[in-house]
């Protein structure tokens, strides 16, 4: 039984689906409704854990009706010709690279900084494309990806403490060998960037994103 | 929640509304952010400030009065986050780049927890909170109702309340 009208908008406004005055009205609630803040909380760690741990969660999950799908591929098996079993097996592997390869990029979301739901003033989080958690030697290149409204980026990759900073027009830079030296392999070091506008303001910041030398390779 | 400016213990309030001004604070910041435990402070602090000196009038809840000073701070304080300049110091590096420690740890255990559930209880959570489909998407692609839906949506979270609880 439902002790509160403001309940049935705890799931819209942890997953933003609130706006304007709605969501004003129902943060103002939850200050002074100690019972809809009690559920916020405990729905607000459900949200966070399965958005968290979701592609794990969800990634093993046993596929339904799974005669279906025995019966669909024995016929698959009769219509297809090798050659569209080869067509259809390099597609495969195009989807699971772009899906893998992507799900990286997806960890982490920078902060997200709105004035109001229609002034997001850095809103905009930055993709780094290179290196990514495990990387076989110590990466020459640091890659993101570009964005419009920017004219410089700095980069800044730390060992717990910073390690070293520096800024570029470009989407890509060089790491000087004095700072690959100090890049041992088994050791986490996490590189973060942030996008500046002609003028000098910050208008994005990246992830920090995790990567290592694996060691042996 | 609702008190009066002669009802006001500033030691219950704090206790009280620390955590709710803390988890809007997050909210609208991010937790990565690594100022925003320095922000909810400050806001206590304003809050506290303003009760003594008597602006705090009763003419709305406490609660309101609290949450019309955290909003406020949290305005300025994006304002400010907007005139970084490129020159600006180097912000301190924080220890990991998501979650405190004992977030992990929780979100492990509600994950845990989660993974035990029967497939139609995780189906709908997968759907309705990962996927972030409505309630009649997620009632489409499973062959059910909407109000079924919730049934599910609740029950399970009744289950994982139990489990997380144990």
């Amino acid at each position: 039984m439902r002790e509160c009208l403001f309940e049935d908008q705890i799931d819209d406004y942890l997953l933003n689906r609130l706006e304007g005055d709605k969501k004003g009205r129902f943060e103002e609630h939850y200050f002074n409704c100690s019972s809809c803040f009690t559920k916020l909380k405990e729905r607000d760690e459900l949200v966070s854990a399965i958005k968290a741990k979701g592609a794990w969660l969800f990634a093993r999950e046993p596929q339904p009706e799974p005669k279906g799908w025995a019966a669909a591929l024995g016929r698959m098996t009769n219509w297809l010709t090798p050659r569209q079993w080869a067509a259809a097996a390099v597609s495969a592997a195009v989807i699971l690279f772009a899906v893998f390869g992507a799900l990286p990029l997806l960890r982490n979301q920078s902060p997200q900084f709105t004035l109001s739901d229609n002034e997001v003033v850095r809103g905009r989080s930055l993709s780094l494309i290179s290196p990514l958690i495990d990387v076989k030697a110590v990466p020459a290149y640091f890659e993101w990806a570009k964005l419009d409204n920017a004219s410089e980026y700095k980069i800044s990759i730390y060992n717990g403490e910073l390690l070293w900073t520096a800024t570029t027009v470009d989407t890509r830079i060089a790491i000087p060998e004095d700072v690959k030296l100090k890049i041992v392999a088994g050791q986490r070091y996490a590189w973060q960037v942030r996008a500046f506008s002609a003028n000098g303001t910050l208008v994005a910041v990246s992830s920090r994103v995790r990567f290592q030398v694996v060691p042996g390779n | 929640m609702n008190g009066h400016v002669q009802d006001v213990d500033l030691n219950d309030m704090v206790a009280k509304y620390r955590p709710v001004v803390s988890f809007k604070v997050r909210k609208s910041l991010g937790s990565q952010t690594p100022d925003w435990e320095d922000v909810v402070n400050e806001i206590i602090t304003q809050v506290i400030e303003k009760v003594r000196k008597g602006e705090f009038r009763g003419e709305s809840s406490i609660g309101t009065f609290i949450y019309t000073v955290t909003s406020r701070r949290i305005v300025d304080f994006i304002r400010q986050k907007t005139r970084v300049l490129k020159g600006g110091p180097e912000p301190s590096p924080w220890p990991d780049p998501s979650e405190d420690a004992e977030s992990r740890e929780r979100a492990e255990i509600v994950a845990g927890a989660v993974q035990q559930l029967k497939p139609k209880f995780k189906e709908v959570l997968n759907l309705y909170y990962y996927q972030e489909l409505s309630r009649e998407e997620v009632a489409a692609r499973l062959g059910i109702s909407p109000r079924r839906v919730s049934e599910r949506l609740n029950y399970a979270q009744k289950l994982l309340r139990k489990m997380v609880k144990k």
